[in-house]
């Protein structure tokens, strides 16, 4: 496969290697970087979503399940039998997606609503799992991770910029595999069945493995997000990490804003949506309970309104077009030119 | 498979929509290069019939056999692998695709991406749509739907093609067109069995009929034969076409046969 060097993936290099310098311009232990590192993280999680959920239109409201399973697995992992957290995280790869495969049986059959429903409903189940079976996971108190300085085989460092890094690798591994199932031969099954499911199975498109495969990989790289959010936060609890508002809406939120189905729409999400939240919750908090919320909220909505297919849309489509095929041969017959 | 097993065999094929009996114990077979016509008013259950044979419709009851395997009760994409597929009377194209990426994607079924691409190209070509390629299918007219609905099944390379009003709307001259490139298709194996309600197009095209009527097949025979039954010619008085039929049939006949001795 050959990739075009379009002016969107010329900018999206650009992106990339400005973030990469970006702890060298800023306090490498403050603040501002933290919030860099988790816009980086959830435009990561908003990448993962997209492929279900841009691709294939499975609007999944239940990937917080995934997230808290890559979360939980590396962590008690490490905790209990002193596993790196670099295994654990593939281990906590495999078992979200061995989870994604057994939730899909019998949620594939469900349209729409209730598709989302059914994922939500498994989020809640894992929540409810986390907070109760005390003797695995801890239980209501959460998980905290010992802070042992620098111990890179470990996945702890002492720098935050060492997170950021590492967080910036993760959203890049996401993009590229985005990009290459979007301009694969599954992309293009994918949007059949986003836009006709029917004509895509007529058309000899294996409707079910499709969204299984992607509904597979997408939960495994939000199961790797867990684990890094984890190793970088230091401590999680079963509401927080399983949380609808904070996990799942979230994600497909940022994908939603910044582009369904797009390379670029949940990076442009999250450097849009992270920050703003962070700066109304710096502002209004100490105002009213709830206030920065509700102004949050309605920013959301405002931009949904404003433009449904995300701020991607205001993308020129001309530049993203691929090159046209070679002119076609003149001795066709009228029919192309079409008319009634 | 030998010359004279049939490609496709459909044996008492019903569906049922709660108490509507849309097919009603339909039984026929295909040999393989024939070009077969269904007709019959509207409502009849022709297009359920078609979604019955590639898999989008469950049957109640009976089966579908494809070059002597059973096919029924398989997804269509299965029975797509297994060399039988439709177009769709309302086209239902993939939107956001253009045309190219459409074709493509069903062709996909037999090839790797690149490979598809070519293929999905040269279908195009075939069909007069070269030029209309890197269009989006929002862009298309009525026909030109149609007719990419057309490439795109025949980009998995079918055995059998149920072709559900192709030609609608296409004016005469296109009609003729179409019709010679499925001609063509059958000189190379293809077998097709066609809906169309354009008897000219219906008379001129196909070596046999199947006519139903109220989900059951009510005859079959030659263009000719069918023209002049007054069963069919009784179930169009229905409709107040039987003017139409029989017309077309006159025309329509004398063209087959100078066909059949070419
Ligand atoms: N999904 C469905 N549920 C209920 N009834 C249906 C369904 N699909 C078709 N029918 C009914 O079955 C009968 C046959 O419909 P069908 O579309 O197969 O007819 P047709 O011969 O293709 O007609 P036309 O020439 O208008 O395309 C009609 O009475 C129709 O209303
Ligand atoms: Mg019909």
């Amino acid at each position: 496969m050959r990739a075009k060097l379009t002016p969107g993936l010329v900018l999206l290099l650009l992106f990339f290697v400005a973030a990469a310098l970006l702890p060298f311009y800023v306090d490498p232990r403050g603040h501002v970087l933290r919030i860099a590192a988790m816009a980086l993280l959830f435009a990561a999680l908003a990448q993962s979503w997209n492929i279900v959920g841009g691709l294939a239109n499975q609007v999944s409201l239940g990937h917080a399940a995934f997230f808290g399973i890559g979360a939980y697995t590396s962590s008690l992992l490490y905790l209990r039998l002193g596993i790196s957290p670099w295994l654990g995280l593939v281990a906590g790869a495999a078992l979200a997606g061995l989870a994604a495969a057994l939730l899909s049986l019998p949620t594939f059959r469900l349209k729409g609503h209730y598709f989302a429903l059914a994922t939500l409903a498994f989020a809640e189940v894992m929540r409810v799992i986390a907070n109760s079976w005390a003797s695995l996971t801890g239980g209501p108190v959460g998980v905290s991770i010992p802070f042992v300085g620098s111990q890179p085989l470990n996945f702890a460092f002492r720098a935050v910029s060492s997170y950021y890094w590492i967080i910036l690798g993760l959203l890049a591994l996401v993009c590229l595999v985005f990009g290459l199932l979007a301009r694969g031969a599954i992309g293009y099954r994918l949007r059949a069945v986003r836009e006709n499911e029917a004509a895509a199975e007529v058309a000899g498109v294996d409707t079910f493995r499709v969204k299984l495969t992607a509904s597979v990989i997408s939960a495994a790289l939000t199961a790797v997000c867990g684990s890094v959010f984890a190793q970088f936060t230091f401590f999680f609890d079963p509401d927080s990490i399983f949380s609808l508002a904070g996990v799942s809406v979230r994600m497909a939120m940022i994908a939603i804003v910044g582009g369904l189905g797009t390379l670029a729409g949940p990076i442009i999400g999250a450097l849009f949506l992270i920050p703003l939240e962070e700066t109304a919750n710096a502002f209004l908090s100490s105002k009213a309970a709830g206030l920065s919320q509700l102004v949050f909220g309605a920013i959301l909505i405002a931009a949904i309104l404003i433009q449904p297919r995300g701020i991607m849309a205001y993308w020129p489509k001309r530049w993203s077009r691929r090159a046209p095929s070679p002119a076609a041969p003149r001795a066709e017959p009228a029919l192309a030119k079409g008319g009634q | 498979m030998n010359a004279h097993t049939p490609v496709l065999e459909a044996q008492a094929i019903a569906v049922t929509f709660g108490g509507l009996k849309a097919v009603d114990g339909i039984s026929f077979t295909l040999k393989a290069g024939e070009i077969v016509g269904l007709i019959g008013p509207n409502g009849a259950g022709k297009t359920t019939l078609f979604n019955a044979l590639v898999g989008l419709q469950r049957l109640t009851s009976g089966q579908v056999l494809l070059g002597g395997d059973k096919v029924s009760g398989l997804k269509p994409h299965r029975v797509a692998g297994k060399g039988m597929t439709k177009t769709f009377q309302n086209a239902a194209l993939f939107p956001d695709m253009s045309v190219l990426e459409n074709v493509l994607t069903a062709a996909l079924l037999r090839h790797d991406l690149a490979s598809a691409r070519e293929r999905a190209g040269a279908v195009l070509h075939r069909l007069g749509l070269g030029a209309i390629a890197q269009t989006d299918v929002a862009d298309l007219t009525f026909p030109q739907k149609a007719l990419v609905e057309m490439a795109r099944a025949l980009a998995t390379e079918p055995k059998v093609l149920l072709l559900d009003e192709v030609m609608a709307a296409l004016t005469p001259s296109e009609m003729d067109e179409v019709m010679a490139v499925i001609r063509s298709l059958r000189d190379e194996g293809l077998t097709f069995l066609v809906v169309e309600h354009h008897m000219r197009a219906i008379m001129a095209l196909c070596d046999r009929l199947l006519v139903v009527n109220f989900g059951r097949l009510i005859a079959q025979g030659t263009p000719a034969e069918v023209a002049n039954d007054p069963v069919v010619i009784e179930a169009y008085l229905g409709q107040g076409a039987a003017h139409g039929a029989a017309t077309g049939a006159a025309t329509g006949s004398t063209t087959v046969a100078g066909g059949a001795h070419a």
